[in-house]
């Protein structure tokens, strides 16, 4: 009995102890330097590539807008899912999140695009939304802004005999414009992402 | 054949001792189980309907989503399948990297199932120990990966990022910490006269059993099969040359006491892979193309296999996943709890083969 006191007694009246007894205490939470995070923007200038919202496979995490001091992607925080392709993806390092972009650096990574657009031509009835829509085809051919007729073939998307035809698909940039414009969901555009770690090439 | 029953009891969908809501109906005499049936179907997602039609990139982040505790082997059969449609060949090193990863989930997913079983069986020091120590391990996967649960590291021909000198020295040094509170958990486990009175013979599976039940994962290894590891076919574990373990036992205490050598054993082959991690690059590229393929791997509760057919986009045209799960719920409810003495240790023998009702439903 006397001992055990005793055992209890050396347990207890430990300066250690007492103070950790009264003053309890759990450690602050912190996030580590490399938790990969909702994408947080570097403060580099954006150059409205639209590589990041290209690259998203959550729809509606990111879009890029004009502000005051120039265009700026903004993140949707409910619609984000913190893959951080984003912060891969963009060519100027506009985001960040976690150490993506220093490990970026360090292994030497590249992310290519290209994209590939199927029409279906069982579902396409030729009514020629998708090559007025097309933001490139604008570019290329004013004329399609107002849905006048062709006057090249350096179109993304020409429709010729009553179907939609793709002639230029090394243009395409991915906004998938003509896709969210189709009727009858015949087009279908797709990017291919390919990512190659280069360790003795030179940056 | 007219049974003798005297009631009919119900235990869940929503039990305090159970991570996910599934109803077990025993029919029982006094409190001896006579036999049992599981009824599913309280958190269906339909998960397998919204990847159809989805380009590779999306459906890669949806794989991983559907489980929440063994998402990262749903990433690697997701990727390895692609891989395989169009020969994209990984590079060594991430190879290995892939391994490492893969075997930090597993132990985290062990540990877990080990506490919900300890929880169950009411023991909840050894519990806390055990969560205490997967943090440890989470801490670890985030400080690889950049994330805790759905790490999204595996992606066609590589992974996303490498593994520094600097995270070996602290992989390491967690791994001899993670080694040395395991080897003594696992030494209370097997010592506890408590814990041998709730675990020891209760549950019992025998091997006919498992085989007729098609029981895979910790569960059949702890009948004495363990033929059935799908990691005997991966070439990275054959480098590495890795044998499953397997008990004799078959009760509670031997599914449990598997986890914990798988756990040890996952530490081992993690070292092994630091070993022998070649330099070199982490990123072949490579594009996904057509095709169609089944292909399977081995999550922590057994054989993953996916169905995927695609098209020349890399678009996931169909797919079908099957998960362990329900194998080892059908040869939980039909073969364990068959003569199960009191309905205290129908949850404990529920929960000790791991049911993860996530995976099964989807």
């Amino acid at each position: 009995m006397a001992l055990s006191l005793l055992y209890y007694a050396q347990e207890f009246l430990r300066g250690e102890w007492a103070k950790k007894f009264l003053a309890a205490k759990t450690a602050p939470l912190v996030t580590p330097p490399h938790f990969r995070n909702y994408p947080e923007l570097t403060g580099k200038t954006c150059t409205h590539q639209l590589i990041c919202m290209m690259a998203c496979p959550a729809p509606g995490a990111i879009d890029v807008v004009m502000t005051p001091e120039g265009w700026k992607p903004r993140i949707h925080i409910g619609h984000c899912i913190r893959c951080g392709l984003c912060v891969e993806a963009c060519p100027n390092g506009v985001l960040t999140s976690g150490r993506i972009l220093e490990s970026m650096f360090y292994d030497n990574t590249k992310l290519s695009f290209s994209f590939r657009i199927d029409v279906d031509t069982e579902k396409c009835m030729g009514c020629g939304n998708c090559a007025v829509a097309c933001p490139v085809n604008k570019l290329i051919d004013a004329q399609m802004s107002h849905g006048g007729r062709a006057s090249t073939d350096d179109l993304l998307l020409k429709v010729s005999e009553g179907k939609c035809h793709v002639l230029h698909v090394e243009k395409c940039t991915g906004c998938k414009t003509c896709e969210n414009h189709c009727p009858n969901e015949a087009i279908r555009v797709a990017r291919l992402l390919e990512a190659i770690h280069s360790p003795e090439e030179e940056l | 054949m007219k049974r003798t029953v005297d009631v009919s009891i119900p235990i869940g969908p929503v039990h305090p001792c159970w991570k996910e809501p599934a109803r077990v109906k025993c029919e029982t005499r006094g409190e001896r189980v006579i036999s049992a049936e599981v009824e599913l179907g309280y958190m269906k997602k339909g998960i397998e309907r919204i990847m159809k039609g989805r380009p590779w990139q999306e459906v890669m982040f949806l794989a991983e989503r559907v489980c929440g505790i063994c998402s990262v082997i749903h990433n690697m059969v997701f990727i390895e399948a692609l891989e395989h449609i169009s020969e994209i060949v990984v590079p060594e090193r991430a190879a290995y990297l892939r391994v490492i990863v893969n075997e930090l989930d597993r132990m985290q997913s062990h540990i877990l199932a080990n506490f919900s079983y300890c929880y169950t069986i009411e023991h909840e020091t050894l519990g806390m120990y055990l969560l205490d120590t997967r943090e440890k391990v989470m801490d670890e996967l985030e400080r690889i990966t950049g994330a805790r649960v759905t790490c999204a590291f595996i992606v066609p021909g590589g992974v996303r990022f490498d593994l520094r000198a600097e995270d070996v020295l602290h992989l390491r040094a967690s791994l001899d910490i993670l080694e040395q509170d395991i080897k003594r958990y696992t030494g209370i486990f097997e010592r506890g006269p408590m814990i041998a009175l709730r675990s020891r013979g209760v549950g019992i599976l025998t091997q006919e059993a498992a085989r007729e039940s098609c029981a895979v994962g910790p569960t059949a290894k702890a009948s004495g099969i363990a033929d059935m590891d799908r990691r005997l076919h991966h070439p990275t574990y054959q480098k590495l040359g890795f044998v499953p373990i397997s008990r004799n036992e078959g009760d509670n205490f031997a599914r449990i006491m598997v986890r914990f050598q798988e756990v040890i054993q996952s530490i081992a082959l993690i070292r092994k892979c630091l070993d022998q991690l070649p330099e070199g690059p982490i990123r072949g590229g490579g594009i996904p193309g057509a095709g169609e393929i089944a292909y399977s791997g081995e999550a922590p509760r057994g054989e993953l296999s996916y169905f995927i057919k695609t098209d020349a986009a890399g678009r996931v045209l169909e797919i079908s996943i099957q998960t362990p799960s329900i194998m080892n719920i059908e040869a939980c409810c039909h073969y364990m709890l068959k003569g199960v003495a009191s309905l205290a240790d129908v949850t404990s023998t529920f929960v000790s083969s791991d049911p993860c009702i996530a995976c099964t439903e989807r």
